[in-house]
């Protein structure tokens, strides 16, 4: 997994390419949390890049989740497909999270 | 094999005193070779040295008294030329001659015919040392005794110049060795030479041949001399002298190089050559030098062993000396060996102590300071490390052991706490009920469970908690203690999943969540009224047709969100109908490549099934996912529940 991320606007994103599973959620845990602990609040994760994403990825999303909802935080997700896509419906994280099609929308929607 | 091995085997004291001698073996006798070979030149080259002057010496000492006789005939015979003598006179001369000098023997003046007295044809006045009687006079020259054709008249008189003769034994003399000077005299008028004779005077050369004769080098070497024709003048064997000549015994002995010797000594020549001796047959070294004066040849002759004599015993000394140091170098050798092996030997007992376990063992005291004692000290340092390492790793596994008995008895308790006896309810010919879990690590997050909560309704539910391990099991009990807890007459599965959501949100700290697909089915009527929350969708299997995707209703998972809501979907079951219950840990089973078996591949495998009884279902389906995972490391838990609802026999009459 690689994660990388920058600042646009007021929003920072996070692209995330390869396989989110139990061996590299920390990583991508690591990579989020530094920026909340920085005072930023609205995050974008892109997974266009994403190809596997397990329970324990899913874990990361609700970590994100309630630490975000504490300092009253949005998260938006963009990029969902394939196999990432349908977990996130089935697990219902899909209606957690604003999901947009492209990163441009979602950065858009955060403005 | 065995051999080399054996000499492989040997210690390093052995191969260094074998070595160190060798190599001093071998330096010794590349220097006594070197040695032995040129102090052999330096005596050959001294030896030649000696015998070339003591063969000059000998030439010197007969040219010297050759010389000093050969001065008064020569005055004689200058005076007879220029002056007219009368026999007075003459015979005072020749008198004195002889008185004067006791070198010469005897002296002559010996004319030709009629020369001095035309009355008397020979003329030759003799005066000699007489035995005992003084000087002797006689006249020579009588019919008998013709001296105009002896050599020593006839000679000078031919080549017109003084001549020594050949030695020859004289007869009147008592067989003494003489030779004799001859000095031509003339008588000059008008610038015409005329010879009238010649002046002679003869020496012994008894003394000479006695001296040389009595020469010796080394032991057994000595001097000879050779006259004009070869013949032995002095030699230390008498009985050669004037009877053999060195042609003579060159032939006698077969000895051709002896043959070419003589010739270069007769012609004059000096130098040296190796020759066998003729008497004794040993190799010697002939030195020879020409005497000019009178054509003989000197020769010193000194056999070869004894020029070597010294060279032998100085190399038999070197030798014992040699032996000597070998053996004194041999025990020095050894016993250095032995000082740094026996260090070594017993850190080696002490190491093998080591090897063996015995970490208390004591290093032995190296008291020099070199590598041994740098190598005792490492060793004594690898001991204390191992000692360490050893006590950690026990304390480690000592911990390890604790944690996985801990797991062991947490495993045995969470598989107790599955309902695991089948078929489960023997009283109920309505449905038949098979479930298997098998965790990836000792305890896993899934959960299955199955109960009748009244004579007609069955609950079950199969969920998988988040990540896997301690923490998920924790939570796995959690949520099926209070699913079953919560689960009473008159609620539907969506009831349920809310309550137990709702307790699961509240502290949920550490973000776990579940996912839950559950069903009641009322056994009487088949009819199923079914939740979800975030889990993958069953399979029916129909009595007649292919295995099917249940379509599920939409539903978070346990545990985000605490006023999440659920929706129930009822569908009525056909005897004979089937459900499959799983978590991803079936479809998403990876073998090495990463390939997933898929849900595909799981529709396909329960179509191939000709045995669709519960426990044959799930165990074929397990099995399969093993052999798709051929070995590689089962990284989710998985769970199956199949379902098979065969309806009461009021239910089978009405269908009918």
């Amino acid at each position: 997994m690689e994660c990388t991320s920058h600042k646009e606007n007021k929003a920072v994103v996070i692209k995330v390419t390869g396989r989110l599973d139990a061996v590299t959620a920390p990583e991508f845990d690591n990579a989020c949390s530094t920026w909340i602990d920085q005072g930023e609040t609205c995050l974008v994760i892109d997974l266009t890049g994403v190809e596997y994403i397990s329970s324990a990825g899913l874990r990361c999303f609700l970590v994100l989740h309630k630490r975000l909802k504490a300092v009253s935080g949005t998260l938006d997700l963009s990029g969902l497909q394939g196999m990432v896509k349908e977990v996130f419906n089935i697990s219902g994280f899909a209606t957690l999270f604003p999901v947009h099609p492209t990163l441009e929308k979602a950065v858009e929607a955060t403005e | 094999m065995p051999r080399f091995r054996k000499t492989r085997k040997r210690g390093l004291a052995f191969r260094l005193s074998l070595l160190i001698l060798i190599s001093t073996t071998l330096i010794f006798l590349a220097a006594f070779g070197y040695n032995h070979y040129h102090s052999r030149k330096l005596v050959l080259k001294n030896v030649q040295e000696v015998a070339m002057n003591r063969a000059r010496s000998v030439v010197l000492q007969i040219e010297t008294r050759l010389r000093s006789v050969e001065g008064l005939p020569r005055m004689v015979s200058q005076y007879l030329e220029k002056n007219l003598v009368k026999e007075d006179l003459l015979l005072s001369l020749v008198h004195d001659m002889v008185a004067s000098s006791p070198e010469i023997f005897g002296a002559s003046a010996a004319f030709e015919p009629y020369a001095f007295d035309p009355a008397r044809r020979f003329y030759a006045p003799y005066y000699y040392h007489a035995k005992d009687k003084g000087v002797a006079f006689v006249q020579l020259g009588s019919r008998s005794y013709n001296y105009f054709l002896w050599d020593w008249y006839m000679i000078p008189r031919e080549l017109d110049r003084p001549v020594w003769s050949e030695p020859y034994f004289d007869e009147g003399g008592g067989g003494i060795l003489m030779t004799t000077y001859s000095h031509p005299f003339y008588e000059i008028s008008g610038g015409r030479k005329t010879f009238r004779g010649v002046v002679t005077a003869d020496i012994s050369l008894d003394a000479l041949v006695a001296e040389i004769g009595n020469i010796s080098l080394y032991k057994t070497g000595y001097a000879f001399l050779l006259s004009r024709s070869g013949a032995f003048l002095a030699h230390p064997d008498k009985e050669r002298i004037m009877r053999e000549s060195i042609f003579s015994m060159a032939a006698e002995s077969e000895l051709p190089e002896l043959q070419t010797i003589g010739r270069e000594m007769v012609q004059g020549q000096s130098g040296f050559a190796a020759v066998n001796s003729v008497d004794t047959g040993n190799r010697s070294l002939l030195a020879y030098a020409p005497v000019p004066a009178v054509g003989w040849s000197v020769g010193v002759m000194i056999p070869e062993h004894e020029l070597f004599a010294d060279i032998r015993s100085l190399n038999r000394m070197v030798l014992v000396i040699g032996t000597a140091g070998f053996v004194l170098l041999l025990l020095v050798v050894v016993a250095v060996a032995r000082s740094i092996t026996q260090p070594l030997l017993s850190l080696v007992r002490t190491t093998a102590e080591i090897a063996k376990g015995n970490l208390e063992v004591e290093l032995p005291v190296v008291h020099s300071d070199d590598e041994v004692q740098v190598l005792t000290r490492s060793v004594d340092e690898m001991r204390l490390a191992l000692k360490e390492y050893i006590a950690n790793i026990t304390e480690t596994s000592r911990a390890r052991e604790r944690i996985e008995s801990e797991l062991k008895i947490a495993r045995a308790i969470q598989m107790n706490f599955l309902p695991k006896h089948f078929p489960p309810f023997h009283e109920q010919p309505a449905f038949d009920l098979f479930a298997a879990l098998e965790s990836a690590r000792e305890v896993g997050g899934d959960l299955y469970d199955f109960f009748m909560f009244d004579d007609r309704h069955l609950f079950f539910s199969v969920g998988d908690v988040s990540d896997k391990g301690v923490p998920a099991a924790l939570f796995m009990a959690v949520t099926k203690t209070l699913m079953k807890g919560i689960v009473e007459q008159g609620m539907t599965p969506s009831d349920v999943l809310e309550r137990v959501n709702f307790e699961l949100c509240q502290n949920n700290e550490a973000a776990m969540f579940v996912t839950v697909a559950c069903g009641i089915l009322d056994i009487s009527t088949g009819k199923l009224i079914y939740s979800n929350a975030g889990h993958n969708p069953p399979i029916l299997l129909r009595s007649k047709g292919g295995p099917e995707m249940l379509p599920m209703p939409p539903g978070r998972v346990l545990g985000v969100l605490e006023d999440d809501t659920f929706i129930n979907r009822t569908i009525q079951l056909g005897p004979g109908d089937r459900l499959l219950f799983y978590t991803d840990g079936v479809t998403e089973a990876m073998d090495n490549e990463l390939n997933l078996f898929s849900e595909d591949r799981l529709l396909m495998e329960i179509a191939a099934m000709t045995r669709t009884e519960p426990r044959q279902m799930v165990e074929q389906l397990m099995a399969a996912v093993h052999s798709h995972a051929a070995g590689a490391d089962q990284s989710d838990d998985i769970t199956l529940l199949a379902l098979h609802y065969k309806g009461t026999p009021t239910l089978v009459e009405n269908t009918k």
